[in-house]
């Protein structure tokens, strides 16, 4: 994956909240790139701050979040330095496009569904005419397999993997490079998800997308994406291309990860639970995130955070097991 | 909508109907004998007493008496006022425009800034504006409406002469045309301000939490997330979703358009239905009280009605069926 150009590049990327009780460190010292033309999964559990990175790329931060490091490059420009206006003109969905977990919710509920797709195409394209736009309209929805019925509805008419498609074709609305999936299929039944999963796959090809496919449910990464990075804790544990990461993980993170999920073939096991919880992000331990509930701890593993390890291949670990392969320097690789 | 609007009306009627025996009993079971009042209260002889009583009917049992009226209703006659001797109906009518110039107006007023100052406020919560704004929508919402009258009597009527103190015409003058309409604007003002000021804390309020709501959806987050700007989506989107309470505050208050502003009227001397229901009670005029309430049960009726048509518009979750 070394090979192609990288379309956006995380670097050293840090975002905390303040609360009340102190600064959060939701992300930290983030290091990501996704090339051209692969989706790149980023699988964690709630809390480990993947929506958080998606809202700091297309800078949809709440009120109460910051970048605090880092740039976040797309396409060489950093998005973390420019203004909103600018975000707005050039960036936000022309070319940066996303699809939100919680679809239902995702548009107002007193408009028409064609009113609000044909209100924003309309932000982008105002030289389109009216009947442009409609056919740009039609022609998205057939795209996801919906009917022209639906530009006409209301949200609340439509089911939820109506909605879910209709939100990935507003996602394609502007005909991005670059599309993030938070947690696209999460509310989905299983037969639904599967099928969007592939509708979404069948479209990465069409529209020569880009994608940035965040979920916690590894079967999702594992049917979507070309690469897979972990997180934990805001702290990137491991990137691995996709085969290797299921083959042969190498951060404990990582393992403890595939191994709890249920598998229907082969012998029967009993399904292993992380022990523990995620960390109190107020009060973080020192050096890796994980070590409270891993079961390699080593003293060494609280002194500092661990460098990441470039295992070859296109394996990196941030994991202090694997010391004695060389440390990956991060702007190398994602410069690449 | 055409079966859900005749199915509500069905519905009024019961409710109607229900008022008119709640009326009736209520004011037949208030204490207070009108024969005593038309007599006289110091000379009138037993007699006398007796002899009133029979005249206004007042005699016959209360059964009987109750039939009788319902009887008149549905004829279309709401009986005749002990006090002014003359049918209810036309008495209600001649004082309902002043009523509803002052009611209409102020409701008016009173919601469009109401929801104009929450936009504000509420896109800059805990801003010294949003501040600033809820301790006076507080302070206005606390105070009783008719010492807030007397006060802008006191300041702007009687020390600054900038408004007439009270009534609807300046009799004296006897304006006609145009400068009639002026005068009875000037004579609108204090008591429009009194009414607006502590009517628009409600709407503040409720709008004020609603569109801070709205902000926190996830579709605001879409249309952030597409490049639309703060300005459009709260014009287009935010402001809409979040008005739809205060629709349902409004409507409702369009219920007491008639009789909620009796207060105001007697503190400004405004010839209004208000004033006509205490002076009623205070006459024990039986029949022009019952005349009153109904009407206001009709309104307060059609207001609901009203109410629930305007929000199916402005919320297709909502179908009328």
């Amino acid at each position: 994956m070394n090979q192609t150009r990288s379309l956006l590049t995380l670097n050293h990327l840090s975002v905390a909240y303040r609360t009340s009780r102190g600064a959060v460190q939701a992300v930290q010292d983030l290091d990501l790139s996704v090339p051209a033309g692969r989706s790149v999964g980023l699988v964690g559990e709630s809390g480990s701050g993947k929506s958080t990175i998606a809202a700091a790329i297309l800078r949809l931060l709440p009120e109460n979040a910051a970048i605090t490091g880092g740039s976040i490059a797309f396409n060489g420009v950093d998005l973390a330095t420019l203004s909103d206006a600018e975000l707005n003109r050039t960036w936000r969905w022309r070319e940066i496009a996303m699809v939100f977990q919680k679809s239902l919710a995702a548009l107002s509920p007193v408009n028409r569904i064609h009113d609000q797709l044909n209100d924003i195409l309309r932000q982008h394209e105002p030289a389109l005419r009216e009947a442009e736009r409609d056919a740009r309209l039609s022609d998205l929805l057939r795209a996801v397999h919906l009917s022209d019925r639906v530009l006409h509805s209301y949200p609340f008419e439509l089911s939820g993997g109506m909605m879910q498609r209709t939100m990935i074709a507003l996602g394609l609305l502007c005909n991005p490079p670059f599309l993030i999936l938070d947690e696209a299929t999460t509310a989905l039944d299983v037969i639904t998800q599967a099928q969007i999963l592939r509708e979404v796959n069948r479209l990465k090809q069409e529209y020569n997308l880009t994608a940035l496919i965040i979920s916690h449910d590894v079967g999702v990464i594992n049917a979507t994406t070309d690469a897979v990075a972990v997180l934990y804790a805001g702290q990137l544990m491991e990137v691995a291309p996709k085969r290797r990461f299921f083959a042969a993980p190498a951060h404990p993170y990582s393992r403890a990860l595939i191994a709890s999920v249920p598998r229907l073939s082969g012998p029967r096991q009993r399904l292993a639970a992380i022990p523990g919880n995620l960390p109190d992000l107020l009060d973080p331990p020192p050096g890796c995130r994980f070590a409270p509930r891993c079961p390699y701890v080593t003293p060494r593993c609280s002194t500092a955070v661990p460098p990441l390890y470039d295992l070859g291949d296109g394996q990196f670990v941030r994991c202090v097991l694997f010391e004695s392969r060389p440390i990956a320097h991060p702007a190398e690789e994602t410069m690449a | 909508m055409g079966r859900y609007v005749g199915r509500q009306l069905l519905t009024i009627i019961p409710t109607i109907l229900l008022s008119v025996v709640l009326n009736f009993a209520l004011l037949h079971a208030a204490p207070g004998d009108p024969a005593r009042i038309y007599a006289g209260f110091d000379t009138a002889t037993n007699d006398q007493i007796a002899a009133v009583r029979h005249e206004l009917g007042l005699d016959k049992p209360l059964p009987l008496q109750f039939a009788l009226y319902v009887n008149q209703i549905l004829h279309g006659n709401l009986g005749e006022s002990f006090a002014y001797h003359r049918p209810v109906l036309p008495v209600i009518f001649e004082r309902l425009p002043a009523t509803l110039l002052l009611t209409i107006t102020s409701a008016i007023i009173a919601v469009i800034l109401g929801a104009l100052l929450a936009a504000v406020a509420a896109r800059r919560t805990f801003s010294k504006v949003d501040f600033g704004l809820s301790f006076a929508s507080y302070t206005f919402y606390a105070m009783p409406s008719f010492w807030l009258g007397l006060i802008l009597i006191l300041v702007f009527a009687s020390k600054l002469h900038w408004f007439p103190t009270s009534g609807m015409h300046d009799v004296r003058a006897g304006y006609t045309g145009y400068r009639n309409v002026l005068d009875v604007g000037k004579h609108l003002i204090l008591p429009v301000l009194t009414l607006v000021l502590v009517q628009t804390p409600i709407y503040y309020r409720i709008t004020r939490a609603s569109v801070a709501e709205q902000q926190r959806e996830d579709y605001i987050t879409t249309f952030r997330a597409t490049g639309m700007s703060e300005q459009r989506i709260f014009r287009r989107y935010a402001l809409r979703n979040a008005l739809l309470p205060t629709v349902t505050v409004f409507g409702l208050s369009l219920g007491y358009v008639i009789t909620g502003s009796a207060l105001v009227e007697i503190v400004f001397g405004w010839p209004g239905i208000g004033r006509l229901t205490l002076d009623a009670v205070f006459q024990r005029d039986y029949p022009l009280l019952l005349g009153i309430y109904l009407i206001l049960a009709v309104t307060v009726s059609l207001a609901i009605l009203l109410t629930d048509l305007v929000y199916a518009v402005l919320d297709p979750r909502i179908r009328l069926r």
